[in-house]
């Protein structure tokens, strides 16, 4: 029961993912990071089957990383989304195909927009002002779609995230560990300390 | 339909710049990650050697894989502990008690023709799951750590170590491979390292884990007093007496209890033991497993 | 014609491997390009071809390239040869990352490379690389800056200071004069700019500099900076002949710049 959950305001995107590594009966870790920083202004959420995540991911890394040396420049958030969607696309299509679901946000550094795209495992791209993947989805879409705007600001956009957090809490029958958050904006990416020991009492 | 996929899927790589051929040309120099192995003539291997080994859904399936056991390793302030049983069993049959679960890893430093307590250089693995599939991997990643150093003029870090078996396990992920490991180690760029990988692919960095199947009745006792500022001589402890948790409870586990510490300096081995006496010490000094009776 | 020079691999009587030294040959027919350690920094100066009148300088690419983001290299002889190795030396580097985790040390990319190398002088159909490269940069987690270089029959070696290309020897025989250990920042690049001055006469608008510090990414000195600095170095230097001019000219009648006024030892 992994959570990610990714909002986009005026001028950043938040993506948070949770940070227990389950196997089976247990949690083989408690601060493990489902996140990979692509480029300067783009991060790359992911969970999905264990092995197939961080291999594709830091797959995608390097080959992000690749390019930004051969041609001097860094790739939009944009590019980078499509060029995901198509090694899933095309890891679809072969023998073993990567399952892994992600999200990706980043800031495209010529017109310093931010953008977020939900990606799954069939290779399904769509960019959205909020997205979630699992069970997360069907808590949070619904509290996102009430409270979120474009234009909403950093603080504003956190508080919301914790709106999220709360719920997921509340209701989620397995304890994810808390929650890893990262924020991206046109300087750059930044993790926010969250508080993950609050307690949350259902009604 | 395994078929039918096979000949219209082609391998990762073939769109890219390189021709495969040429990338192997290319890297040649650097040594294959995975080697070549002559495969059973079936369709579907994975689902063949399921049905070949798996006694938990077909018990009288004909090859029976040594499986089960409780291995754990944690970081601590004076380095990392590691500590194992020694059972292996083949469905119900106990197959050995004296395993050695604790698997030195580098030639240049596997400590075979030293007879003294000083501290041996190198990692040490830890082997969960098919014996053989531990053992063999394990001596592998030995030969590329080896190499690494023989190579480089330096020992290789444990993040590289690990690095190499996972993507080598992921490389096999679905042939049926079965292991799950941890690698212990110390290196001047790291300090003290520990990394879990398994047969899924997975490799995390982390304190404290337990693996196989006496892990539950291991992590009860060690997450209960673990703590990093522990002392040399609570750590050794500590990790012998979860151990012992598990060998009791876990009827795949038992035999003796194989306990390393790994320092800066290299690892030092602190006894292969016979559980029993240890068992019965506990139980009579320390008032503790309470529910067995001693009385006849 | 002697006939050992048609198939690549194939030796000369007297052991020579002729296409090999061709490449060597084209080597230093390329633009000179020069690599300086300091003490905890280390600088490339290339010499830049000048360009013609119509061609946009501000993006055609550059002698030194960016292998990794630790790691840097320039080159002397082929361009077209060069962007290809550059090429396999950055893939080199991202799988390294990818299967080790750490980033490759120096010397790895440089063995890399001149294995590459190698590799293009013993196989059938194709030709050596025209290049020689110098390879700059620093390991993980260390502060000793690191200089290689490599050639085209795939030999490498490590250096405090060196050159390659055309006149590299002039160079490197000015670099063996005058380099220290021990140099700060200012001191390398003064060095290396003031090493490539011997060899290119057109000053700064055919140089280029770029500056690897630990920890840091590649710094391309900008133009402005490389001109004052050829500035200072050429009025040095303008001075230091006057004051030879003045010395060999008026030995009677000294003029009394120090108190001494005797003859000097320097």
């Amino acid at each position: 029961m992994e959570v990610l959950l990714g909002i986009a305001g005026k001028d950043f995107v938040i993506l948070a993912a949770s940070k227990a590594a389950m196997r089976g009966p247990t949690v083989l870790k408690a601060e493990d990071d489902k996140t990979r920083q692509l480029n300067k202004h783009t991060v790359m959420a992911f969970s999905g089957e264990s092995g197939d995540t961080v291999q594709f991911a830091e797959y995608i890394q390097a080959n992000a990383a690749l390019y930004s040396m051969r041609n001097e420049t860094e790739l939009s958030p944009s590019a980078v989304a499509n060029f995901v969607r198509g090694e899933l696309a095309r890891s679809l299509r072969s023998r073993s195909p990567y399952t892994v679901n992600l999200l990706l946000g980043g800031i495209d550094p010529v017109t310093e927009k931010p953008h977020l795209y939900w990606v799954d495992y069939l290779a399904s791209l769509a960019p959205l002002p909020y997205a979630a993947h699992g069970y997360a989805q069907y808590y949070c879409l619904s509290i996102l779609d009430k409270h979120h705007h474009p234009d909403c600001s950093r603080e504003e956009g956190l508080a919301l995230l914790t709106l999220c957090t709360d719920e997921l809490k509340r209701r989620l029958p397995i304890d994810y560990k808390g929650m890893l958050v990262k924020v991206i904006t046109k300087d750059g990416v930044e993790e926010i300390p969250v508080d993950n020991d609050k307690v949350v009492r259902s009604a | 339909m395994d078929k039918l996929v096979a000949q219209y899927s082609r391998p990762p790589h073939q769109n890219e710049m390189y021709s495969e051929q040429e990338q192997q040309d290319l890297t040649a120099s650097v040594p294959p990650l995975s080697l070549k192995f002559s495969l059973p003539p079936v369709d579907n291997r994975s689902a063949f050697l399921r049905a070949m080994t798996d006694d938990h859904s077909n018990p009288s399936c004909p090859i029976k894989l040594a499986h089960g056991t409780t291995t754990l390793a944690f970081r601590f302030q004076g380095g990392i502990i590691v500590c194992t049983d020694s059972r292996a069993t083949a469905g119900n049959w106990i197959a050995s008690q004296t395993v050695k679960k604790v698997i030195p890893v580098s030639r240049l430093s596997r400590g075979e023709d030293k007879k003294t307590n000083e501290p041996t250089p190198g990692l040490l693995g830890t082997m969960a799951g098919g014996a053989a599939d531990c053992q063999y991997w394990l001596r592998y990643l030995s030969q590329q750590c080896t190499l690494h150093e023989i190579r480089h003029k330096r020992r290789i870090t444990v993040a590289a170590a690990s690095k190499i078996l996972a993507n080598l396990t992921y490389a096999y992920k679905g042939y049926g491979l079965s292991m799950g490991t941890m690698l212990a180690g110390m290196t001047p760029q790291e300090g003290p390292a520990l990394y879990y990988i398994d047969s899924d692919g997975t490799r995390l960095p982390g304190n404290l884990f337990c693996v196989g199947s006496g892990q539950t009745f291991a992590y009860g006792v060690l997450d209960a007093e673990y703590k990093f500022e522990l002392t040399e001589e609570e750590a050794l402890n500590l990790g012998r007496r979860a151990i012992l948790a598990a060998m009791h409870r876990d009827a795949y586990s038992g035999g003796f209890i194989n306990l390393y510490h790994v320092k800066e300096e290299g690892w030092v081995h602190h006894g292969f033991d016979d559980m029993n006496p240890i068992f019965w010490d506990t139980k009579l000094h320390k008032g503790e497993f309470s529910n067995v009776t001693s009385a006849l | 014609m002697s006939g050992y020079d048609r198939a690549l691999s194939v030796f000369s009587p007297d052991g020579h491997v002729f296409q090999v030294e061709y490449a060597m040959e084209a080597v230093k027919r390329g633009t000179c390009a020069v690599g300086v350690k300091g003490k905890d920094i280390v600088v490339l100066g290339c010499e830049k071809r000048s360009a013609l009148k119509l061609q946009d300088t501000r993006i055609t690419p550059s002698k030194i390239a960016l292998v990794d983001e630790h790691a840097c290299l320039a080159f002397a002889g082929l361009n077209a040869d060069a962007r290809i190795l550059i090429d396999k030396a950055r893939l080199e580097a991202q799988s390294h990352r990818l299967t080790v985790e750490d980033p490759s040390s120096i010397e790895y990319i440089t063995k890399y490379i001149a294995g590459v190398q190698q590799k293009y002088t013993q196989s059938g159909g194709v030709r050596p690389f025209g290049i020689s490269t110098l390879v700059v940069g620093f390991d993980k987690n260390d502060s000793t800056p690191r200089l290689y270089q490599t050639e085209p029959s795939g030999i490498y070696s490590a250096w405090k200071a060196n050159a390659i290309g055309r006149s590299s020897k002039t160079v490197r025989e000015f670099l063996e004069r005058n380099h220290q250990d021990d140099m700060d920042r200012e001191q390398t690049i003064q060095l290396t700019i003031k090493s490539l001055l011997e060899v290119v006469q057109t000053g700064a608008k055919n140089i280029e500099v770029a500056i690897m510090a630990p920890g840091k990414t590649l710094e391309m000195l900008p133009d402005d900076q490389i001109e004052s600095y050829v500035k200072t170095i050429e009025t040095e230097k303008q001075e230091e002949a006057a004051k030879k001019k003045t010395r060999a000219g008026t030995t009677t009648a000294a003029i009394l710049t120090r108190p001494g006024g005797g003859e000097s030892t320097d």
